[in-house]
């Protein structure tokens, strides 16, 4: 019956290439032929037909900047539903591609008379709308050490990856580029968002006693001044260029090789039974995701306090305000011995370990206990 | 314990052949559709297994492509425009393309390439393989054998581990990486079959420059390498030098050393390497950023042992090696048979191209 339908319309209207569906990236819309001759149809939905007998028959391909026959058809299967071949893409059809379907009723089983029928389709991206900021680049402070080992670039939006080193730049005081600052990795440093891209300064660059560092010099010198530029071109995830370019320039001063003391961090303990925030000042700014991470708050069993981390005032005041009051008495501030400060030195590590000087001993434990007393209110 | 290889990368094709036939059972492989969240780095392990390294995802997948029938590696293979090509099949324009690894089934001979599909929410892992007719096909991941190690760090909110490469060497697969948060230096070797109980604690990999500043030091890209009967990982870090460190170093918790025994050059990255055998020497291939494709001659790499007093003024340990000039914008090479490579490099207009080409 339906094949029999089939074949009054393919006689009447000639075949037919139509779109099933909407080309928005997410859906499964699927490219039809209607109108084929019933026989055909019957032939093609009984046997059995390899990718190349297929796309023979019924190819689409994307249209690109070459005119080129070799571009392998879209991946996908085919099948006939009610005497209508029907191609159902491997992947959603994406905006702003244009593709173009071609069905040759020669190639058909037995073949059939008739020009090969041409369609195109595609779904415009919508005009580029440049919303997406660079919100914050991390570390926040305008003088850095010689040593400086990153920097955390946060968007506003999830980022497009690949390529992503083109748009950032180094600039020194002449404004001219410093070649190659960065370590330039295939595998990008994101996070899970693709909002927050995490940038090396070249380590080669940094240590002590490495060829790069000792033919072309560190990437910072103590005493200048640079800016660091991200670029507008860098895309979102939609393909939109950021609102606007981005730029921090800061000066530099001499590199810090001593390790992370929390002897030296000052402890403001809060009010018992209040849940104002335990304060941290620390003498010296620290890496922020790091800082997020790895201080965290337990009470005197050894039980983890749950509650909320701040760091502010460029990144040396590391606030947590508990989700419950305080108990009353001891509790601890705990510390992973990874925490690194802006050089990468560590808690009881520098990051350069000079093994020729016997008083720079590592930690041994991997986390180190800092005991506070919570307040008691005046009566 | 696997027996010895005699001479190193050959190692995953000879070890293909020497390990034997392995059962469903022995390889833990559980059909189903494994949950990759991304296809970065890829390697070959035995009868056609391949490891599917899945930095957003935290893990490294096993899975059975099927493909185990002995062929001949097609040393004529050459396409070109093949990001065109690839975009096409796909279905999306270059910019959505991203080609993050190729490798070639030992047993087969066959190309593989590891494809990042789209951008942001929508990027969807892909592996592809190139057939015999020298067409791309994809690697079906429905309904196939698989095993899945998850990374130690895969609950974290931000931090994330970008898995930097990935080998099977004797009966493990190791994994390198960089975090986007700490500049840590982990190493991860995970025994094949994977057990639950075994995620592969991390080796802390270090180096020290002129054996008196001693830092922790990611690897960007290793091979395995047998030197006089021990087997070694020859490892670039991301601070440059290529290393050796014994495999029988690497335990679980320990802090390792490598030994430099070349310096490539400043400004510069080495992007993939493998060890091959010409004329009875061995070799290493690698491919860098900036300084072309090297031959680097493996002549005393047993004799160079760790330095113990400064050197000043820049002296290095080094093999020697020539740069391949016929060889050009080179981005990721592996072994197609024993005579032969398979390279992915891009033209001048920045198109990408694969070819097969004879070992230098």
């Amino acid at each position: 019956m339906h094949v029999l339908l089939a074949l009054a319309v393919g006689l009447l209207d000639g075949p037919s290439i139509r779109l099933d569906g909407r080309i928005d990236g997410k859906s499964n819309a699927a490219i039809e032929v209607r109108g084929i001759d019933g026989v055909a149809a019957a032939a093609l939905m009984e046997g059995s037909w390899n990718r190349e007998e297929w796309t023979a028959i019924l190819a689409v391909r994307v249209v690109g900047a070459k005119k080129d026959d070799k571009t392998p058809a879209l991946l996908g299967s085919y099948r006939i539903v009610d005497g209508v071949l029907r191609f159902e893409p491997r992947f959603p059809l994406a905006v702003g591609v244009r593709y173009r379907a071609v069905f040759d009723p020669s190639k058909l089983p037995g073949g059939r008379e008739g020009k090969p029928v041409t369609a195109e389709f595609h779904q415009p991206k919508p005009a580029a709308r440049a919303t997406a900021v660079v919100q914050h680049v991390y570390p926040s402070r305008n003088k850095l050490p010689e040593n400086q080992l990153k920097f955390y670039v946060h968007f506003s939006a999830p980022m497009t990856k690949g390529g992503s080193y083109r748009h950032v730049q180094l600039l020194g005081a002449n404004g001219k580029p410093v070649e190659n600052p960065f370590l330039e990795l295939d595998e990008e440093l994101w996070d899970p968002d693709g909002k927050r891209f995490t940038l090396y300064l070249d380590p080669g660059r940094i240590k002590r006693g490495l060829k790069p560092r000792e033919e072309v010099g560190p990437v910072l010198e103590e005493g200048k001044s640079y800016t660091l530029v991200i670029d507008k071109q860098w895309t979102d995830a939609e393909g939109n260029p950021l609102r606007e370019s981005f730029r921090k320039s800061f000066t530099v001063g001499p590199p810090d090789d001593e390790a992370i003391d929390p002897k030296t961090w000052k402890l403001a303990a809060p009010l018992a039974g209040s849940r104002s925030p335990l304060v941290v000042r620390l003498p010296k700014p620290l890496d922020n995701a790091l800082l997020q991470r790895l201080l965290w708050v337990t009470d005197a069993e050894g039980n983890k306090v749950p509650g909320d981390v701040a760091v502010s005032e460029e990144e040396t005041c590391w606030r947590f305000r508990p989700d419950k009051s305080w108990p009353a008495g001891v509790c601890f501030l705990l510390a992973d011995k990874a925490l690194e400060d802006l050089a990468g030195n560590n808690i009881g590590r520098p990051f350069e370990v000079d093994v020729f000087r016997t008083v720079q001993r590592e930690l041994k434990q991997e986390t180190l206990r800092v005991p506070f007393r919570t307040r008691q209110s005046q009566p | 314990m696997q027996p010895r290889l005699r001479i190193a990368l050959a190692a995953v094709a000879a070890l293909a052949l020497s390990a034997g036939a392995l059962c469903a059972e022995e390889t833990r492989l559980k059909k189903g559709t494994p949950d990759l969240k991304s296809a970065g780095p890829i390697a070959f392990g035995p009868e056609g297994i391949l490891f599917v390294g899945d930095p957003q995802g935290a893990a490294v997948f096993a899975i059975d492509t099927g493909d185990k029938t002995p062929g001949k590696a097609d040393s004529g293979l050459k396409i070109e425009g093949l990001d065109g090509k690839i975009a096409s099949l796909l279905g999306i324009d270059l910019k959505q393309l991203l080609v993050n690894d190729l490798q070639v089934n030992p047993v087969s001979g066959k190309v593989y390439l590891s494809i990042t599909r789209g951008q942001g929410k929508d990027a969807t892992p892909v592996i592809l393989r190139i057939n015999q007719n020298r067409e791309l096909e994809e690697l079906p991941l429905k309904d196939v054998a698989f095993a899945k190690a998850t990374l130690p760090n895969a609950s974290d909110k931000q931090r994330r581990e970008s898995i930097t490469h990935v080998e099977f060497v004797k009966g493990v697969v190791y994994v390198s990486g960089l975090s986007n948060e700490d500049f840590s230096s982990n190493l991860r070797g995970i025994p094949f079959p994977f057990k639950e109980a075994n995620k592969g604690a991390g080796v802390e990999i270090y180096h020290g420059a002129h054996g008196q500043f001693e830092t922790r030091s990611p690897v960007r890209t290793f091979t395995a390498y047998d030197i006089k009967g021990e087997t070694n990982l020859l490892a670039a870090y991301q601070c440059t030098p290529l290393v050796k460190i014994p495999v029988s170093q690497l335990k679980p918790g320990e802090k390792v050393k490598g030994t430099t025994v070349a310096e490539l050059g400043n400004m510069n990255r080495p992007l993939s390497m493998f060890v091959y055998e010409k004329g009875g020497k061995d070799y290493i291939l690698i491919a860098n950023s900036a300084r072309g494709v090297m031959k680097v001659t493996t002549d005393e790499i047993d004799k160079i042992a760790g330095i113990t007093n400064p050197i000043r003024g820049g002296g290095t340990a080094g093999l020697k090696y020539d740069t391949i000039k016929e060889l050009k914008k080179v981005e990721r090479l592996a072994r197609l048979d024993k005579d032969h490579a398979v390279i992915l490099a891009k033209t001048d207009d920045g198109s990408m191209y694969l070819n097969a080409i004879a070992l230098p």
